[in-house]
């Protein structure tokens, strides 16, 4: 599996972005001082362009962009993360139950799923971060509780799937029960796409992440790539011309997410048999 | 059959959607009142009269009947900061939404279904690897900084605030002209995430068909290749990427909020960021139940189009 | 007409095609025969250049005396269905499901210019006219493979390839089809070449007859001659697969008298919904013994097993299995099962793919807590069902097994448990020709060893003729008729099983030409 990996480029090329985010991540907090990033002890000016001294510039309060980026990572990978397998452990248990056990309860949990599925989840992302108190958990929260709908409907699709072959048929013959059938043949079957799942989760999450932190509905306390451009739209980032201020955080989010989906793209070609 | 079925699911989703508004504004640890007017000098007597105001006072199977009928009326109760009927003030602000996401989607779906079956047609070409990797760049851009990155681009060519200008003459040509020239910027931001999504979709929708064995009849039949995709792989495939296509309304829904943001659009989208700083949680929560009740009843017109389009579904 | 001179295709470097002449001369109908895996279908989809850019073609064929692979676009557009046709495997998916079969079948009338009417090449295929107007799904397998052949004949063409033609249809139905066949062929004086893995059909519509195995030609001729003296081992092979009803030589299960009862079915009713599947049927399996259940696709029969396993509820009536009531639930269905063990028809899709040999064997040990001697019991069920030694296969993955050797996996696994009864459902169809008779015999030994009865649910006949001590025809959710196999199959007392064994092809001279 690792070595048909490694024949897709783009999924190779995801692969080392990611690495080399998730490095800036954990590296950022332990090197930069905190005083650098205190708005009332930086000594820099405010929108100064890039130079010398501030590779990509200073924001509206005179801190380094190029410390704001790397302080930022954290954040959004930590958010993307844990609201991923947030709701794709919940798409997960929905799913497998909903196409395993039929019936009324079965009924019901696939009509949930499909309401949620179409509710825009952005809007109900921010209606639950505008009514729980701010902070991190919320924003996982907020995101979690609402983007599992599509994991569990690919889990059930899948679970039918499974359910319909001989061979599970064969397992019942052999006096296999609920507990035999889904540990020992759906959810072997189920891992493979499930981690596929999970990585373009891991995308729009921090996606929705940002766009949550852009509305204002972040976690005040904490930088993020999202809250640098919620600053940056608040003060005027745009009319000032500070592209500076602009670009690198977007640039974040776009080279992360684009590489979560070319991994995910290229999982889900090596675990899908070819015709 | 199927129709009423639909309805009837349809039905039971709106019901959903109340239900949901209601208790998500209520059920949640502290005072609405207080935070609402949070960082505003209030006495508990003004606090107090706010809570009858709203009826938060009463007992909450109360609250969800009063809630309920007055729905059904379509009373969507009174916003807190705008001081008026929240219907009243999400009917005002439905034009200009209609005209950004009504242009958007229909120049979306038009672009991304042909992009995507173009792609998925010359599968592995030079063209197929530019259009795959520009949708699932822009896939990945979030769609408030696109805005943000093309205000900063095209600076002062086009405006990027809001719908009119104040000085534009009062004819209607002028005002059209004016509003067009305002909705460039709003209207390429929105396009380009949903075309791409789209495109993906159709691309994908498209390349599922290719192996499909009445293609082989139809080429063995002696048919050119783009009438074999033009009149047998097209409408084939087309069906599920429509059915995709507006499951993901929510999609635009999204985008609009932020596209609105961005370019203050004085539409349904920015009412929804007004509200969410207020915090002002009744109008939140009637935008809630229009914005979904209007998602509910476009996957409810899909499925009467689905079933239109497609002579494997019965319709009656 | 079509003559193919040392036709070599290569997928990759996988050599598929290897060094094939044949000819075919105008009006003359010529049988393609081989196994899956053969290449037989790659020669035919040569014909008009129908495989995929992946697929390297060398030598010549020869339409009209033109070579094909040589043709401009244009040129082979235009030879398309205008000279040569097709009748395609599985008209199911070979028909697009979103448009009118009328114009489908029209369009290429429209494309080559040729005059006709929609309506009349319908009635040459017996179906009514107003059948143009509808789409794919609202027909029957028989019906598309019919609207399939009226597509075939629409622009006149003097060659007809078609690809299994017949496969997924019924017994009664693939009759009907054949006979359509052979009499438009002699009507309209066509060439036919036809593809099909089921020597049988071949023989009833064939005059000559041409045998692929690893993608080379083993062996041509007249039917008549190569069904009578095959002589290449393949072939003959081929011919031993299909029993001849009525023939000793064929009949494998030896007489013995009528034992004690171990099964028996008591008026028994399934509904699916408002549909009753099966309507109430009295059936009894005794010990030992090999009773076959016969009937086509629909006729309730494999309900019927589902039920005696206790997959499927009843609606009424009871199923006494060694003198007790079948339990309906918990622990005393689970200790049922042991008993009573199934083999379907496809053993590829009966494992699991991520399930090594020992796993599939050892799962139904291990879901009932039989966790002692695991390695010894199954070794022992591997080496019964004939893969010895055992050590060679438990640690295989089931692709890497043939369709022979997946299936003996499948019976290991039944086997393992010790059960006394063996449903099998369908346990021969989805094997190739030769591996067919290995699976029949391992069957019969084990009854003869081990004392194991079997029922066997099955649409074929000759599998019936081969094993079975007794027949059980099954027809609309009732029994019509059951006895002792020779007195079914011999002397049909019922209408249904007389109809049943008339469309049974038989391995002989084509009924005309």
């Amino acid at each position: 599996m690792s070595s048909k990996f490694l024949t897709h480029r783009t999924g190779v090329a995801g692969a080392a972005v990611l690495a080399v985010a998730a490095v800036v991540a954990v590296v950022a907090p332990l090197l930069i001082d905190p005083g650098s990033l205190d708005v009332t002890r930086v000594t820099a000016a405010a929108w100064q362009a890039p130079d010398a001294r501030h590779w990509l510039g200073t924001d509206h309060t005179g801190r380094s962009v190029a410390l704001l980026l790397a302080q930022g990572a954290g954040t959004s990978l930590f958010v993307g993360l844990t609201a991923a397998v947030l709701a794709v452990g919940i798409g997960t248990a929905v799913g497998v139950v909903s196409g395993h056990f039929g019936g009324l309860p079965a009924g019901v949990l696939l009509r949930v799923t499909d309401f949620f599925l179409v509710l825009p989840a952005l809007v109900l992302a921010i209606a639950l971060s505008t009514v729980l108190p701010r902070g991190l958990g919320t924003i996982i929260l907020a995101i979690g509780l609402t983007s599992w709908p599509s994991t569990a409907r690919m889990v059930r699709a899948q679970t039918l799937t499974i359910e319909a072959r001989p061979f599970v048929e064969r397992a019942r013959a052999l006096g296999g029960g609920h507990a035999h059938v889904i540990a020992r043949h759906v959810l072997p079957s189920v891992v493979p796409l499930v981690l596929v799942n999970a990585t373009l989760a891991v995308a729009s999450a921090i996606v929705a992440e940002s766009t949550l932190a852009f509305l204002g509905l972040g976690d005040p306390a904490r930088i993020s790539w999202g809250a640098m451009l919620h600053q940056a739209q608040l003060h005027g980032a745009v009319p000032q011309g500070a592209w500076w201020f602009l670009l690198p955080p977007g640039l974040a989010i776009v080279a992360v997410v684009l590489a979560f989906t070319l991994v995910g793209r290229a999982l889900e070609a090596v675990v899908t048999p070819k015709r | 059959m199927r129709l009423l079925g639909r309805a009837g699911g349809a039905a039971l989703s709106l019901l959903m959607v109340a239900v949901l508004g209601f208790f998500l504004f209520r059920v949640v640890p502290g005072d609405p009142v207080v935070s609402m007017t949070r960082g505003r000098p209030t006495t508990p007597e003004t606090q107090a009269a706010l809570r009858a105001q709203f009826g938060l006072d009463l007992p909450l199977h109360e609250q969800f009947f009063r809630y309920f009928t007055s729905l059904l009326r379509g009373d969507l109760g009174t916003s807190f900061t705008f001081r008026r009927p929240v219907a009243e003030v999400v009917l005002e602000r439905l034009g200009p939404t209609l005209l950004l996401v009504g242009t958007s989607t229909v120049i979306a779906v038009a672009l991304g279904l042909w992009l995507g079956v173009l792609a998925a047609w010359r599968r592995g070409s030079a063209f197929d690897r530019v259009t795959t990797g520009v949708s699932l760049t822009l896939w990945a851009v979030p769609t408030f900084w696109l805005g943000m990155l093309l205000m900063m681009v095209t600076g002062d060519f086009f405006p990027s605030r809001g719908m009119r200008d104040t000085d534009t003459a009062p004819d209607f040509l002028s005002q059209a002209l004016d509003v067009g020239h305002h909705l460039v910027l709003p209207s390429i931001t929105l396009v380009a995430v949903v075309c791409a999504e789209y495109a993906l979709v159709m691309r994908s929708s498209l390349l599922e068909e290719l192996h499909a064995p009445y293609l082989t009849t139809a080429r063995a039949k002696g048919l050119r290749d783009d009438l074999v995709r033009r009149r047998h792989a097209v409408p084939n495939a087309v069906l599920p990427a429509i059915t995709l296509v507006f499951l993901r309304f929510g999609l635009v829904v999204s985008g609009a909020i932020t596209t609105e943001t961005v370019f203050s659009w004085p539409g349904l989208g920015l009412l929804f960021y007004d509200a969410l700083t207020g915090p002002d949680y009744f109008l939140l929560q009637g935008l809630l139940v229009v914005t979904a009740g209007a998602v509910v009843v476009m996957n409810l017109l899909a499925d009467v189009l689905h079933g239109v389009l497609d002579p494997r579904v019965k319709v009656v | 007409m079509l003559e193919l001179r040392n036709l070599t295709v290569h997928y990759g470097q996988k050599r598929v095609v290897d060094d094939v002449d044949l000819a075919l001369a105008p009006g003359r109908t010529l049988g393609l025969a081989g196994e899956s895996g053969s290449g037989k279908s790659t020669v035919a989809m040569s014909v008009l250049r129908l495989l995929p850019r992946t697929a390297r073609v060398d030598g010549q064929v020869l339409l009209d005396g033109e070579d094909v692979r040589t043709m401009s676009w244009g040129r082979l557009r235009a030879v398309r269905w205008a000279s040569a046709s097709v009748v395609f495997q599985g008209a199911m998916h070979a028909l697009n499901p979103v448009r009118r079969v009328g114009e489908q079948i029209a369009e290429p009338m429209r494309l080559h210019g040729t005059p006709g009417s929609v309506a009349e090449l319908l009635e040459q295929v017996e179906l009514p006219r107003h059948k143009a107007r509808a789409y794919p799904h609202e027909l029957s397998g028989g019906q598309k493979q019919r609207v399939m052949i009226a597509m075939a004949l629409a622009c006149g063409p003097r060659l007809v390839i078609a690809d299994e033609p017949t496969t997924a249809l019924d017994v009664v139905v693939q009759a009907q089809v054949l006979a359509l066949m052979t009499r438009l062929v002699a009507e309209r004086d066509l060439a036919l070449l036809m593809i099909s893995h089921d020597l049988s059909v071949l023989a009833q519509t064939c005059e000559d007859l041409a045998v692929m195995q690893h993608g080379r030609l083993v062996e041509r001729g007249r039917t008549r001659e190569v069904v009578a003296n095959p002589r290449h081992p393949h072939t003959a092979a081929l011919t031993a697969a299909f029993p001849v009803i009525g023939d000793r030589r064929h009949r494998w299960a030896e007489p013995r008298p009528a034992p004690e009862p171990l099964l028996r079915v008591r008026d028994l009713v399934v509904d699916y919904g408002r549909t009753r599947a099966v309507d109430g049927v009295d059936l009894t399996v005794g010990h030992g013994e090999v009773v076959a259940l016969v009937g086509q696709s629909g006729s309730g029969k494999t309900t019927l097993a589902r039920t005696i396993m206790g997959l499927r509820r009843p609606s009424s009536g009871r199923v006494i299995f060694d003198g007790a009531e079948v339990p309906r639930g918990g622990r005393a269905l689970k200790a049922f099962r042991r008993q009573v063990q199934l083999v379907l028809q496809d053993p590829s899709s009966a494992l699991n793919p991520r399930h090594t040999v020992f796993e599939a064997v050892a799962e139904g040990l291990r879901v009932h807590g039989l966790r002692e001697d695991e390695e010894a019991l199954v070794t022992a069920a591997v080496e019964r069902a004939e893969l010895r030694p055992a050590s060679l296969y438990l640690r295989s993955l089931p692709h890497e097994l043939s369709g022979g050797q997946q299936q003996r996996v499948v019976i290991a696994g039944a086997l393992v448990l010790r059960p006394r009864l063996l449903v099998a459902d369908e346990p021969v169809a989805s094997l190739d020709a030769s591996v067919r008779g290995e699976v029949v015999a391992l069957l019969l030994r084990l009854r003869r060893e081990l004392g194991l009865a079997s029922l066997l649910i099955t649409h074929d006949l000759g599998l019936a003729w081969q094993i079975a001590d007794r027949v059980a025809v099954m027809h609309q959710g009732n029994i019509v008729e059951q006895g002792p196999a020779e007195e079914v199959l011999l002397t049909p007392a019922h209408d249904y099983t007389r109809a049943l064994l008339a469309a049974v092809p038989v391995l002989g001279p084509p009924a005309t030409g």
